[in-house]
């Protein structure tokens, strides 16, 4: 047994809380002396306005609208990415047919085709949506090709050598040996989902964590615009979570042997 | 097929003691290096015998792991015949069982659930899924992995799995591609030994490519022995040691001398094929 692994639970999420509780406290004290510009406020402030404003029922308005945005786009860029890039992982022509224009577009920020967009489908959800659902498909569909491309070959021969059908084959063995990298590319397009979906609502909206930011800022209330900052760092952390426990239960048997498979 | 290009001899040898299973006539098989055309295999002629150990041995890159593959039904060829009961082979299926060096099994799938895969895509009922693979997997001793996951076996318990995953969909012949060459030394004299015995039960026909002659004279009725590339039979041994073998058949004079011939004949292509890739 190694040292790592004899660390207890509690110790390990102790040493991992350690520097952010210290950079709290140093904040907190600072503040409270007074000797801090003023858009620096207490935490405690911040927790405050925070609970008000969860209380008042805004707060989750305007969570509910980014979560709208985000997970909706996440939903349409996620499945086109997985489903493109899985496809063009197998079979080449598709691949030669997609790879120009993903290479031509992959490197644009995806932010700043907002105003194209508004113009399209008008300054509501589906323009958010719609950026979303762009900035989600590139890392999806990325990841999914190389996971596709990657399978083992001899995977794919033991499977038609057994009588597997291609539909069985890629459903039983590319699928599932493409499954670890498809969520890798789901991993961070989760994160770019929200990223796009705040910086889509401080450019153009009147709801969202975003416009929350942006209207406190207009007005100075920077306990406000912390507020809308912590919301979005929950929201974000949560869903990385809920996503790193379902691979975790996604991939059981091959993560034992990522440490000491020689047994 | 009615080309009638299987000549009287191969008749004949059907019509003895064991029915030839495979017949392989005149197999060549080329590839494109750049502009190149290199020949691989070159009218390469085999008869396997139902229920017969075929070892065929020969240096790297000569060949004998390309033939297995065209064999399985995964590469193309490109001249020759090849009949597997009598009917032609085209493209992979079950009727050969391939085992690979690297195990090929399924990560994300226990051990009994890789050696159930054929008989689940072949739509067959979970209980006589459960209960065939139950039954190989007690054939290589490893009743008591059954729920394990692949990458918490060793090597040679990978290989085990790997053998009662295609055992359990009863293919005609058996194609071993150096099924043993990515075990350590020690694991690899056992492997033989285990294999020795599972073969003693089931008695199929096998195809066993290896570069190691020990381990095909301990193991085959008959060795094959491949010339440097293109491959060509070079020499042909048959291994009258008796069965069933035991482990200390290979102290024996007999042993050494099959040893010592098949050594004289592979040495010349071996340092053939090693002039070639200076």
């Amino acid at each position: 047994m190694n040292a790592a692994a004899s660390y207890s639970r509690g110790r390990r999420v102790a040493l991992g809380l350690a520097l952010p509780l210290a950079a709290l406290a140093a904040w907190e004290i600072s503040a409270r002396i007074g000797d801090v510009p003023s858009y620096l406020i207490a935490p405690s402030a911040i927790l405050a306005t925070t609970w008000e404003m969860a209380l008042s029922g805004e707060l989750w308005r305007h969570t509910g609208q980014s979560l709208l945005r985000a997970l909706g786009g996440y939903a349409i860029g996620g499945a086109a990415g997985i489903a493109m890039g899985l496809l063009a992982g197998i079979a080449r022509p598709v691949e030669r047919f997609y790879d120009p224009i993903v290479s031509l577009t992959y490197p644009v920020p995806k932010i700043v085709v907002l105003p194209i967009l508004i113009a399209w489908l008008g300054a509501g959800d589906a323009s958010k949506i719609a950026v979303v659902t762009a900035a989600v498909f590139y890392p999806t569909f990325i990841n999914s090709l190389y996971g596709a491309k990657g399978v083992n070959r001899l995977y794919v021969w033991s499977a038609r050598n057994m009588g597997a059908r291609p539909l069985a084959v890629f459903l039983k063995v590319i699928l599932p040996a493409a499954l670890p990298q498809v969520l890798t590319g789901l991993r961070i397009g989760l994160a770019l989902a929200f990223i796009v979906t705040v910086a889509a609502e401080m450019q153009n909206s009147r709801g969202g964590l975003g416009f929350l930011v942006i209207t406190a800022e207009d007005s100075l209330r920077f306990d406000l615009m912390y507020a809308a900052i912590v919301a979005a760092g929950v929201i974000g952390f949560a869903g990385d979570r809920l996503l790193v426990a379902l691979r975790r239960r996604a991939l059981a048997g091959q993560s034992v042997g990522k440490e000491g498979a020689n047994a | 097929m009615s080309d009638g290009g299987i000549p009287g001899a191969a008749a004949a040898a059907r019509g003895a003691a064991g029915r030839a299973q495979l017949e392989v006539r005149d197999l060549v098989k080329t590839f494109r290096r750049g502009t190149r055309t290199v020949e691989a295999i070159d009218r390469f002629s085999l008869s396997v015998n139902e229920g017969e150990f075929v070892a065929i041995v020969g240096p790297s890159g000569c060949g004998k792991s390309t033939f297995l593959h065209i064999l399985g039904g995964f590469e193309p060829y490109d001249g020759g015949t090849m009949l597997l009961n009598g009917a032609p082979v085209r493209g992979p299926g079950p009727d050969r069982g391939m085992l690979f060096q690297e195990f090929a099994l399924y990560p994300w799938r226990s051990v009994i659930g890789n050696v159930g895969w054929a008989l689940e895509v072949q739509g067959k009922p979970r209980a006589e899924r459960i209960a065939a693979a139950e039954r190989y997997l007690k054939l290589v001793g490893l009743s008591a992995f059954r729920d394990a996951y692949p990458a918490e076996l060793s090597g040679g318990m990978k290989q085990r799995v790997a053998l009662a995953r295609v055992l359990a969909f009863e293919p005609r012949i058996l194609l071993m591609d150096e099924p043993f060459g990515a075990l350590d030394a020690q694991t690899r004299e056992l492997m033989q030994e285990e294999l020795n015995a599972i073969w003693q039960q089931t008695r199929n026909t096998v195809l066993f490519v290896t570069h190691d002659i020990d381990e095909a004279i301990y193991l085959a009725d008959r060795v094959i022995v491949f010339t440097a590339r293109p491959g060509r039979i070079k020499d042909e041994v048959r291994i009258e040691l008796e069965r069933p073998r035991r482990i200390d058949v290979k102290k024996s004079a007999a042993y050494m001398g099959y040893r010592n011939r098949i050594w004289d004949s592979l040495r010349d292509e071996v340092l053939k094929a090693r002039e070639e890739f200076r």
